[in-house]
């Protein structure tokens, strides 16, 4: 069983490093995104690995369900030529790769010291007992991120109907 | 050494399969059959008596045609989509109960992995109209979105309102929730839910009357107008499947399932299963499709309010 999920993580990683080099280096947006779709189901079998089913699933629900769908809605309607002539020239790659470089650090350092390696699988959390701990303990933190997604939602439609107004 | 869950999923996974093939066999048969009798002609009638091998001739075609990519395509997304399309459909089908003990993968969340992977349609549409550099595939595919975007939410909140009724997101769990007989199934409790999660259902697996991504008459057959051969023959499967996939998730949540009085089992299953695909396609053979804005309307102005409006209902129900 083990060498097995050894196996399988070993799968994840490579899907979710292809996916996101394919992402970030493809020219053609489409395909970027089907790169990105590829990175994002290789996270949620990572969720299904550590007995998460539920996060694994919303995972692929919300991600690639709906927000890929999304990402493509808007390269459609903006309408690049199928050939992928959109690549900008790449003279700000170095601060990009800054940019990328350093939550990835911040992050890696946090997990390595904040959590000590285990070997065992913990156990699966069912749904009521996520429930109870994103509406009771976590409260308050859920409470704030809502408020965050529906300003940001408002802002865009705010933003949406002024570009209309203008053009 | 070989994990007997894997196991149990891999058979499962094989079985599904051929069930696929032989139920796009079958309803193709019945659909054609059915338009016929519709429009007051015999349908098939020259391979086989009455026809009836007739879907197998239209299968041999299909695998016996040339695959062909369009110059300007983008090959790789024109020949992932097909793919894309038809294997989540068989995964949707692991977790649902045909029988007390005939189940794939009895899974907790088993509702929440059908929507999940039930969303990936959607994108294999979208990655079809694009990849095959065709206006009407491009116009297909972005109706496609638009639709499917739209009547998940009500379709959803039908579901939910179930799972407030039973409390579970495990489909085994639902049936067992519902008696024997007709009216201790979840439909007569909330029929509006019912109503709601099939006419949501039709829009999802894009049949008419909402099958504007690839209506005929405008789009010439809108984001597969590009695929020949088996690519156009995974889609097809993909859409019985997905019929397939909706009345069953239909059966056991507003239907009780395989309980039915005399001998519950998988026929009872089976019978409320194909009863409903038949009412689909007779649907489709009966009304006009709807135009755009109307499909829009109904459901942004009509199902999404009503939906909510039943989920209050629901809780007061729970309640009392």
């Amino acid at each position: 069983m083990e060498t097995l999920a050894f196996f399988a993580y070993a799968l994840y990683l490579a899907i979710i490093v292809g996916g996101g080099f394919v992402a970030v280096t493809n020219p053609d947006l489409v395909r970027a995104l089907v790169g990105l779709v590829a990175a994002m189901f290789g996270v949620a079998g990572m969720y299904f690995l550590m007995n998460a089913p539920f996060v694994g699933l919303m995972q692929l629900l919300i991600y690639v369900g709906a927000i890929s769908v999304l990402i493509f809605f808007a390269i459609m309607l903006t309408r690049p030529p199928a050939g992928g002539e959109e690549q900008t020239p790449s003279t700000r790659r170095p601060m990009a790769v800054l940019a990328a470089a350093a939550p990835v650090a911040l992050l890696g350092v946090i997990c390595f010291k904040a959590f000590k390696q285990t070997v065992a699988v913990p156990d699966e959390t069912g749904i009521k007992e996520l429930g109870m701990g994103l509406l009771g303990t976590y409260g308050l933190a859920f409470e704030l991120i809502s408020v965050v997604l529906l300003v940001a939602m408002v802002g865009a439609v705010l933003l949406g109907f002024k570009r209309r107004e203008e053009a | 050494m070989i994990d007997p869950q894997l196991l149990r999923i891999l058979i499962a996974l094989v079985g599904i399969l051929g069930f696929v093939a032989l139920n796009a066999l079958a309803l193709v048969y019945a659909e054609r059959k059915i338009a016929g009798h519709v429009q007051r002609r015999p349908g098939p009638y020259e391979v086989g008596p009455h026809g009836i091998l007739q879907p197998l001739a239209d299968a041999l075609k299909l695998m016996g045609k040339q695959l062909t990519t369009p110059r300007d395509a983008d090959p790789v997304i024109f020949w992932l989509a097909p793919i894309l399309c038809f294997m989540p459909v068989a995964l949707c089908i692991l977790p649902i109960p045909f029988g007390p003990n005939l189940i794939a993968l009895d899974l907790n969340l088993g509702m929440v992995l059908i929507l999940a992977f039930a969303g990936l349609g959607v994108l294999s549409i979208c990655l079809a109209g694009w990849g095959s550099n065709n206006k009407w595939g491009l116009l297909g595919a972005a109706r496609a979105v638009a639709q499917n975007v739209a009547y998940e939410i009500p379709l959803l909140l039908a579901v939910l309102s179930v799972a407030f009724m039973t409390g579970s997101l495990n489909l085994a769990t639902i049936t067992e929730g519902q008696g024997t007989w007709p009216w201790q199934w979840n439909v007569l409790l909330n029929p509006l839910g019912f109503i709601i999660y099939f006419i949501c259902a039709l829009a999802e697996t894009n049949r008419a009357p909402f099958d504007l991504p690839e209506a005929e008459s405008e789009l010439t057959a809108g984001f597969h107008t590009e695929y020949s051969g088996m690519g156009f023959g995974l889609f097809f499967m993909a859409e019985y499947a997905n019929m397939i996939v909706a009345c069953s998730v239909a059966t056991v949540l507003f239907l009780g399932g395989w309980n039915g009085p005399f001998a519950p089992g998988w026929w009872w299953f089976l019978l409320k299963m194909y009863a409903l695909i038949f009412l689909i396609i007779q649907i489709r053979w009966t009304y006009p499709r709807v135009r755009f804005d109307q499909l829009l309307n109904l459901c942004w102005r009509w199902l999404v309010p009503l939906a909510l409006l039943n989920l209050v209902y629901v809780t007061i129900i729970v309640k009392l």
